[in-house]
């Protein structure tokens, strides 16, 4: 089953190459505002440490490896999985969404892994050598390291299957850009550590909707091995919201009645 | 004279219905976004101050940084709140065919839109502004800065829609605007001191930026608001020949598009 779903996901990517080869100028455009994004969410971070000392526990390289290492999970979502998210209200509501019902595959997995930016795909490199730079700043141990890679695909997992479920709402409203607006809200909100939260605003975010796990999680663990409960928490909260999403996705399948017929 | 101011009476009264059509969308779309900006940074700026709230960084305390934000938040809702997305969308799925045969043109119809998009955005930042100040959030600096930021931010609206217009209309060159749109708000919001004051910034890259009509987007209608700066006439100055330089180029790239018009979809 993997081999097919990986045969798949092969053919997704070569047509997207094809499609984002015919467009250039758009594909530029699109290297061009990811690394405007790195470069405001660095410099903001930068320019308020030039006038105080700390920010929470947290000195200025802390707080820069939390940003790239947010960025990097950034850079996943925008190539792997953002674009599906616009288009997914388009296939609701012009009722596209038959042909994907119709694929011999799970229909979530057409939803939401179709569409592949290869424009952001190359400035993983940017992404990750700020990480790496940031990373040896702070003198990361060893293990640390090796753990990297792997916190970031489950932070980008418990981040997707979050915008996902809400995305799934999409089944149940007319007009569906207002929740991918709803959606980034999550993502700009994930993108600051825990601790500058109140505490309200904390354990709703850590808790309900466990948005601050995705970035908190990861970081406060690689930072310090012995701060390993909101890793923990990530870990859970991924298994659960896992479960939910594909509840609620056959939840709103059922409510889906193909605008076409 | 007559007959054409109720051709935009209409068309502001449609495009009201349309905005208020939709009010989920509406708020998801364009008052959630800035509400879920100023919340970030209000908890940020509290954490920042933690402990010392009367503490001064870069000649601001912890209730003027929050009263620069609320201004913010004001200033981004009504000078910046408007997109291009359905004149993009109107090019590129070949529905300006019908303006091109109404008597009422394709910027007059976008431009009637956006009237009424700012008569909406008005009435929301001022029932805004209420509820900030009656819960202590923000201060009221008189009537004077009220009044004056007030009509200098409806000026960058001005400027900020033809901008966006310019956005707009390369989609008859471009397969997706947005990426243009969306870049040109992260550089703004940025550029203009709407994420941080200018004051943060290096002073090297302050100077070159008024040489930008960055810092009179965002940072310049807050000060005013605050009571900061009196000086008017160098931002509508500045802001003037900048809208003058893109409302040309809107006008020409209008001519050069139109000769490339397919009307795709008919």
């Amino acid at each position: 089953m993997f081999k097919h779903y990986f045969e798949v996901y092969k053919k997704f990517v070569e047509t997207c190459f094809t499609q984002a080869s015919s467009f250039r100028l758009s594909f530029a455009l699109l290297i061009i505002m990811d690394l405007f994004f790195y470069f405001s969410a660095l410099a903001s971070v930068t320019f308020i440490f030039d006038y105080v000392p700390a920010i929470g526990p947290w000195s200025k390289d802390k707080f820069l490896f939390f940003v790239s290492f947010m960025l990097a999970v950034n850079h996943l979502h925008m190539t792997i999985v953002s674009e599906n998210f616009w288009e997914l209200s388009l296939l609701i509501r012009t009722g596209q969404m038959d042909f994907v019902l119709l694929k011999p595959i799970h229909s979530l997995f057409t939803s939401f892994f179709r569409h592949f930016r290869p424009a952001s795909m190359l400035n993983g490199i940017a992404a990750w050598t700020l990480l790496i730079y940031y990373g040896i700043k702070l003198d990361l141990a060893a293990l640390s390291w090796v753990l990297l890679p792997s916190m970031i695909l489950t932070a980008f997992a418990l981040n997707v299957v979050i915008e996902m479920i809400v995305a799934v709402s999409m089944f149940w409203i007319v007009e569906g850009l207002g929740i991918n607006f709803l959606r980034m809200q999550f993502q700009q909100l994930s993108r600051w550590p825990d601790f500058i939260y109140g505490n309200i605003t904390r354990r709703v975010l850590t808790i309900a909707m466990p948005i601050l796990l995705i970035g908190s999680g990861p970081v406060r663990f690689l930072l310090d091995w012995k701060d390993y409960q909101l890793l923990l928490g990530m870990i859970v909260a991924l298994v659960v919201f896992f479960k939910i999403l594909l509840w609620v996705w056959d939840l709103g399948l059922k409510k889906y009645d193909s605008a076409s017929s | 004279m007559r007959a054409n101011l109720s051709k935009w009476w209409h068309t502001i009264k449609i495009a009201w219905s349309n905005q208020t059509a939709y009010r989920l969308n509406f708020f998801l779309q364009v008052i959630g976004p800035a509400l879920v900006f100023f919340f970030i940074k209000y908890n940020l700026w509290s954490a920042i101050f933690a402990g010392d709230r009367a503490q001064v960084i870069q000649g601001y305390n912890f209730s003027e940084m929050i009263n620069y934000h609320v201004w913010a938040l004001i200033v981004g809702l009504l000078g910046q709140g408007h997109t291009a997305m359905n004149l993009s969308e109107d090019i590129r799925m070949g529905r300006i065919s019908t303006y091109l045969i109404y008597p009422f043109d394709f910027w007059e119809f976008h431009s009637a839109s956006f009237i009424a998009f700012q008569l909406l955005q008005t009435i929301i930042c001022l029932f805004s502004i209420a509820a900030l100040y009656f819960l202590g959030i923000v201060e009221f600096h008189g009537y004077l800065p009220f009044f004056q930021g007030f009509f200098y931010t409806i000026y960058v609206s001005v400027f900020w829609f033809s901008l966006q217009f310019l956005t707009g209309i390369l989609a008859f060159w471009l397969e997706e605007t947005w990426i243009l749109r969306v870049l040109l708000m992260l550089i703004t919001a940025f550029f203009s001191g709407a994420i941080i004051p200018l004051d943060f910034f290096p002073p090297l890259l302050v100077k070159f930026l008024y040489f930008t009509p960055f810092p009179y987007l965002t940072y310049y209608p807050i000060k005013v608001f605050l009571g900061s700066f009196t000086d008017l006439l160098t931002p509508y100055f500045t802001l003037s020949i900048w809208t003058v330089v893109i409302i040309w180029l809107n006008s020409l790239l209008w001519k050069k598009g139109m000769k490339l018009y397919t009307a795709a979809g008919m």
